[in-house]
């Protein structure tokens, strides 16, 4: 039944992603939605994964997409909890206003 | 059989306009929550694949990690502080031409990537209990990564408790 | 040895981490006994440091990299030479960091057993990830070492700038390491496999494309780290905002471990692969070279001016990488470019940590870190400004210091793979620094500072610069058994082919 849908499907799907991810990364200045589009590409990386896991049929990939689900949950975390300390300082979440640092 | 429906396939299509209509609300979107709810149908898309895949329990983990968790802590940091909500006026990059080009790019030399290769795929059956065979990993050949996710995850625990909260009297020394 | 001993060093310091953070929790902040955890923390470095030198002679060098995991006592970390000489590195920086940090912390922030037990871990991080022989593990590690460093940035929370700095590092470092991810997907397909010695097994040079793909992409996530251009634009800020001690860490931890995770991923994954490296590796290379020391030139703030100056050095140690890819595989032993890295990342570690001491000491007494307030510094500490005289003669590559050792066997072992252009872009480049570094020294010994005030410093702080200056004058002076260690250590490499 899931050999219907050939592995390029999912590889194209996953690229498709990543470049949607990598492009709101590029486009957007609001620093929340850069979050959201790396969680997006991530999600993409671990849609190869698993793809390629079913299709060699290797335990391998899930594994690996278990680690990265648990390290990016932590990640967002760590990332918000700066974002809304960043805020008590300044009433900025526009990535262009972070410039008490000469970028 | 000419009134089968081709079940699998619908399903999949319907999944990858979740996922791929999904990021693409999330880019376009002026108003950030609902860029937010546009990651959950996209991760809920993603999810569906993973069913698809027989790597059903990370469906479930990306269910209640992605969208339980991180997408929960999105909206509460959005929430958090108000003005965040408010739709700006400018919220593309100046340079969004560019960026545009450059994801065109990144986008054409990753097909051309990953369709010039002839993958090694197995044409063997899934394999049944895909939840033994992580459970055995984990405790088995992949033991030492699985600690170090245990000490990752107190290390940023520690951290992010420590970053968020209130401020403390003796810092203001 | 079996593997619970081989890991003690990990063991130990993970120990001693959560051992100050729950001390931290269980004295209150009234308690006389607090202060003792800075020095749990230099106890928990001086043990682990111990606990190397322990391991180091019952470590066969050869016997490592080339198994799989099947055959490796310890399943994906690598306990070789090779990964104990990092090890040591990124100890050593620990307690360096950890000693002259003491003053800082207490100056600008209430949390002392989070500082300092975050510190160990993340030098724990450092630890794993250049042991990594998996994919996993190199992710695992890496993020470990990425989290850590991001808190670490923004621990002065009071300090908008330190936050920001944090929030920057953490926007390109999530970036970086989904960019990297997909890399590692991409070589997981093409091999069904995460363990690199196995992924070196199965690779076949129909899938050159895909593997030229997969190592630009992982350059993305080792190269953040390392702050290779064009990934460096995180160091500044970050550097520029960071706690001073934290900065100093920075500057040399993940770079080493990133230098680290790069060879090996380079030697052991894509060995006898068909794909010659060396002109990616050297591009790479003089951008980060001159990019580095370009920008350096207009720096006001001395923070900022070791960032980018930092960012050059790892620039000449990525030359040591390219002559290396450059070199017929039975060259690799001695001088092949990578115990030249190492003994480069030596010399580097000690300069560039006393430069940091000085500016921590400096920012303690004045406040900010100016390179105009360096002035008169000459009258104030002449001690200081002599090591200071010293650090940059051995950032720039002059002798008798330690920077010129390591440069001449980074660049000889360029010239020895007939790399000369890439050679001169080196020495080039090392000129330009001149300007910089002595730009700073002309404030330091002739101009005329406004506070003559001379500086304290303290016990722990002293006792860093002596070090540091001793090291970098020692490695120059009496360099034989520094330049064996590093021989020994790169030795892993000639057992592949």
């Amino acid at each position: 039944m899931i050999e219907s849908i050939p592995l390029s499907y999912y590889l194209l799907l996953s690229a498709t992603l990543f470049t949607i991810g990598a492009a709101g990364v590029l486009i957007r200045r609001n620093t929340i939605i850069i979050l959201m589009c790396v969680e997006m590409m991530m999600n993409a990386v671990n849609l190869t994964f698993i793809a390629f896991s079913r299709f060699l049929d290797s335990a391998t990939g899930q594994v690996f997409v278990f680690m990265i689900m648990a390290v990016a949950a932590v990640e967002v975390a760590i990332g918000l909890a700066l974002l809304v300390e960043l805020n008590r300082h300044k009433d900025a979440v526009d990535i262009n206003q972070f410039n008490s640092l000469k970028g | 059989m000419p009134f089968e429906i081709p079940f699998v396939q619908i399903v999949w299509w319907a999944m990858t306009a979740c996922a791929i209509g999904g990021a693409i609300g999330v880019v376009s979107s002026n108003n950030l929550f609902h860029s937010a709810l546009f990651l959950v149908l996209s991760l809920f898309g993603v999810a569906g694949y993973y069913v698809l895949l027989s790597a059903g329990f990370l469906a479930v983990v990306q269910l209640m990690v992605y969208i339980g968790a991180i997408v929960i802590l999105v909206l509460f940091a959005i929430m958090f502080s108000r003005r965040m909500m408010k739709p700006t006026e400018d919220e593309m990059n100046r340079q969004w031409l560019v960026s545009v080009i450059v994801a065109a790019a990144l986008f054409s030399w990753l097909i051309v990537v990953v369709n010039s290769v002839s993958w090694p795929v197995t044409s063997a059956a899934p394999t049944a209990d895909t939840v033994l065979q992580l459970g055995l990993a984990f405790l088995g050949s992949y033991l030492i990564p699985f600690l170090v996710v245990g000490v990752l995850l107190s290390a940023a625990l520690i951290g992010a408790i420590f970053l968020a909260r209130e401020k403390v009297e003796a810092e203001e020394i | 040895m079996d593997a619970l001993r081989l890991l003690t060093p990990e063991i130990t310091i993970t120990i001693f981490a959560f051992a100050i953070i729950s001390l931290d929790i269980a004295w209150n902040d009234e308690n006389k006994s607090r202060r003792i955890l800075p020095w749990l923390a230099f106890a928990g470095g001086l043990a682990t440091l111990l606990m190397i030198f322990y391991i180091w002679p019952h470590v066969d060098q050869y016997n490592y990299t080339a198994a799989t995991d099947a055959g490796r006592e310890v399943p994906m970390l690598a306990v070789d030479r090779m990964s104990l000489f990092f090890k040591m590195i990124a100890v050593l920086t620990v307690i360096l960091v950890g000693l002259s940090a003491g003053e800082y912390v207490e100056k600008h922030t209430p949390f002392r057993g989070e500082f300092y037990g975050l510190m160990l871990l993340a030098g724990l991080s450092i630890m794993l990830l250049v042991s990594s022989t998996n994919l996993i593990m190199i992710y695992l590690a890496l993020e470990f070492l990425s989290i850590t460093s991001y808190i670490l940035t923004g621990f002065l929370r009071r300090d908008a700038r330190s936050i920001e700095a944090a929030l920057k590092y953490f926007l390109y470092g999530a970036l970086a390491s989904g960019v990297m991810l997909y890399g590692f997907s991409l070589l997981y397909g093409a091999t069904g496999s995460v363990d690199l010695a196995t992924i070196a097994g199965s690779l076949e040079t129909t899938q050159a494309g895909l593997v030229v793909a997969a190592v630009i992409l992982m350059l993305a996530g080792f190269g953040f780290k390392i702050a290779l251009v064009p990934f460096h634009q995180w160091s500044p800020d970050a550097y520029e905002g960071a706690p001073t001690p934290i900065t100093a860490f920075l500057s040399v931890g993940p770079k080493a471990a990133g230098l680290a995770v790069l060879i090996r991923v380079m030697v052991v994954a894509l060995p006898a692969f068909d794909v010659n490296w060396t002109p990616i590796l050297s591009l790479v290379a003089i951008f980060t070279m001159s990019v580095g020391n370009l920008v350096a030139l207009w720096q006001t703030n001395m923070k900022r001016m070791l960032a980018y100056s930092s960012i050059a050095q790892a620039g000449y140690m990525l030359v040591g990488l390219a002559a290396w890819s450059a070199a017929p595989p039975s060259a690799v032993a001695y001088l092949g470019g990578v115990d030249a890295i190492m003994l480069f990342l030596l010399a580097y570690m000690f300069t560039n940590l006393g430069v940091f001491a000085i500016a921590i000491i400096l920012e303690n007494q004045m406040g900010t870190s100016e390179i105009a307030d360096y002035a008169g510094l000459i009258r104030r500490s002449p001690y200081l400004s002599v090591a200071l005289l010293i650090f940059f003669l051995s950032l720039v590559g002059i002798p008798p210091t330690s920077g010129f050792i390591g440069k001449l066997f980074v660049f000889g072992a360029a010239v020895n793979q007939g790399l000369y252009v890439l050679a001169l872009f080196g020495v080039f480049n090392s000129v330009i620094s001149v300007a910089y570094y002595f730009g700073v020294l002309r404030n330091v010994f002739f101009e005329k500072g406004s506070d003559e005030s001379p500086i304290r410093v303290g016990v722990a702080m002293n006792t860093v610069v002596t070090i540091t200056v001793v090291m970098t004058l020692l490695i120059a002076l009496y360099g034989q058994p520094f330049i064996q260690l590093a021989a020994d250590s790169a030795q892993i490499l000639a057992a592949n082919f």
